[in-house]
């Protein structure tokens, strides 16, 4: 998973460095590059705003969708969204919308309210039965 | 029981404890065909017992001819031992009754691991007929129990029911309007969950390697490519609409990518690794604990 995550996020990169007319500020990290770097400067009217940029990834041409909300002319919300043109971004988006937690947290069941339990320590009587008839013979 | 005040039948069958939960008693009729649907399929196609059809193809090669939804199993097996490139197969069975989990319950490994047979080598599955050229454990277990399920909601249904829930000690399917709140097992501590799930009209099933494990790294998921238990990945959940997808992705979690299975499978999937961590397709966003 952390291959293409990694690749999400440098596409949410260039999306963030092509939205440079749309608030200077934004790209500051990309310092490297002074040639793409916007010359409009603020204050900027507090906002919502949305803009769309091309460019050329190792999949191809995409189409990056950044919106920014700004309050006090500085950005209090980035939302960048990846276009799919190709069928290998589509996949990039559908790992996107793929959840990761860090740590699994149990609980105790009887903490909790619910009616069934869902996994697999009743699956077997059989093979429960075998186990409890190696570990008798073990003793 | 799954709501408050609704009747449960409950009874034991293909190995394992079944609970049936209705708003009203079942009435006899109905019971006596569950568990002869049940008994049928277990007769069929267990490979714990002499008399299976599947018994008599591990002695000897030959034909049998197998319950009509058959036909389905072999569809999703075929389907799944191709995205798998045979990780996943109804092959299985001799691989595992070499490491010691076959109808005696050995328990013991019987030699170094052997991988299973190629389907296109020795097996010909077309709809209910099976034809083998040599004496084949065949293992219909991924999907099994949850074609079983669904096949218990078809009685349910045919007999007018609409609101019921069929638990097969964990897998279940779910039908009405009320949702049901189901915890999601702890992978090593069966006294807790790591999350809840709102079940509605649908199925949840789950697979985990530690439970049936009878020996250092030796467990019942295992690779067809290397008749090896698989690690890393410890339990999976599934949520589709039949149990029996549903049962079987849950163990093809185990070998395929799930974003290979999700080309040719609706489905919600919920993975947890040996390290702790887990990841998730959005239908199980926020359910589990924080």
């Amino acid at each position: 998973m952390t291959t293409p995550l990694r690749k999400g996020l440098l596409v949410g990169a260039a999306g963030l460095f092509l939205a440079s007319s749309v608030a200077a500020c934004a790209p500051s990290a990309q310092g490297s590059t002074p040639q793409k770097t916007s010359t409009i400067t603020g204050p900027y009217k507090d906002g919502t705003y949305s803009a769309d940029g091309d460019y050329i990834s190792p999949n191809g041409g995409e189409t990056v969708g950044v919106t920014l909300t700004l309050a006090g002319s500085t950005i209090s919300a980035v939302d960048i969204t990846v276009h799919a043109n190709n069928p290998n971004t589509k996949e990039f988006q559908g790992q996107f919308k793929n959840g990761i937690a860090a740590q699994v947290v149990g609980k105790k069941l009887d903490e909790i309210n619910v009616s069934k339990v869902a996994g697999s320590s009743l699956t077997s009587q059989g093979f429960n039965k075998a186990v409890e008839t190696i570990k008798s013979e073990a003793k | 029981m799954a709501h408050t005040g609704w009747s449960v039948f409950s009874f034991d069958g293909i190995g394992t404890a079944w609970e049936i939960s209705t708003p009203e008693d079942l009435p006899g009729h109905v019971r006596a065909g569950l568990l002869g649907l049940v008994e049928d399929y277990d007769r069929s196609y267990s490979r714990f017992r002499d008399d299976s059809l599947i018994a008599g193809l591990a002695r000897n090669p030959g034909t049998v001819t197998l319950p009509a939804g058959a036909g389905e199993l072999e569809q999703l097996f075929r389907k799944l031992y191709r995205l798998s490139n045979g990780a996943m197969t109804p092959l299985i069975g001799d691989s595992l009754e070499r490491l010691g989990y076959g109808h005696d319950y050995a328990l013991r490994p019987a030699g170094h691991p052997v991988p299973a047979r190629r389907w296109e080598d020795v097996l010909e599955w077309k709809g209910s007929e099976i034809s083998t050229s040599v004496p084949l454990v065949l293992d219909i277990g991924a999907a099994g129990k949850g074609q079983l399920v669904d096949l218990a909601a078809a009685v349910l249904r045919g007999a007018g029911i609409t609101e019921f829930l069929v638990d097969a000690s964990g897998d279940m399917l779910h039908s009405g309007r009320d949702p049901l709140r189901v915890a999601l097992e702890h992978p090593y501590d069966p006294a807790q969950a790591i999350g809840v799930v709102e079940l509605r009209d649908g199925a949840l099933c789950a697979s985990a390697a530690n439970r049936r494990a009878w020996g250092d790294g030796l467990h019942h998921v295992l690779d067809g490519a290397t008749g090896r238990p698989i690690q890393t990945v410890v339990a999976t959940w599934t949520m589709a609409a039949t149990a029996m997808e549903a049962d079987a992705l849950a163990t093809a979690l185990f070998m395929v990518e799930p974003e290979v299975l999700a080309e040719e499978f609706e489905f919600s999937w919920l993975k947890v690794y040996s390290d702790g961590h887990a990841e998730y397709s959005a239908g199980f966003e926020g359910t589990l604990f924080s």
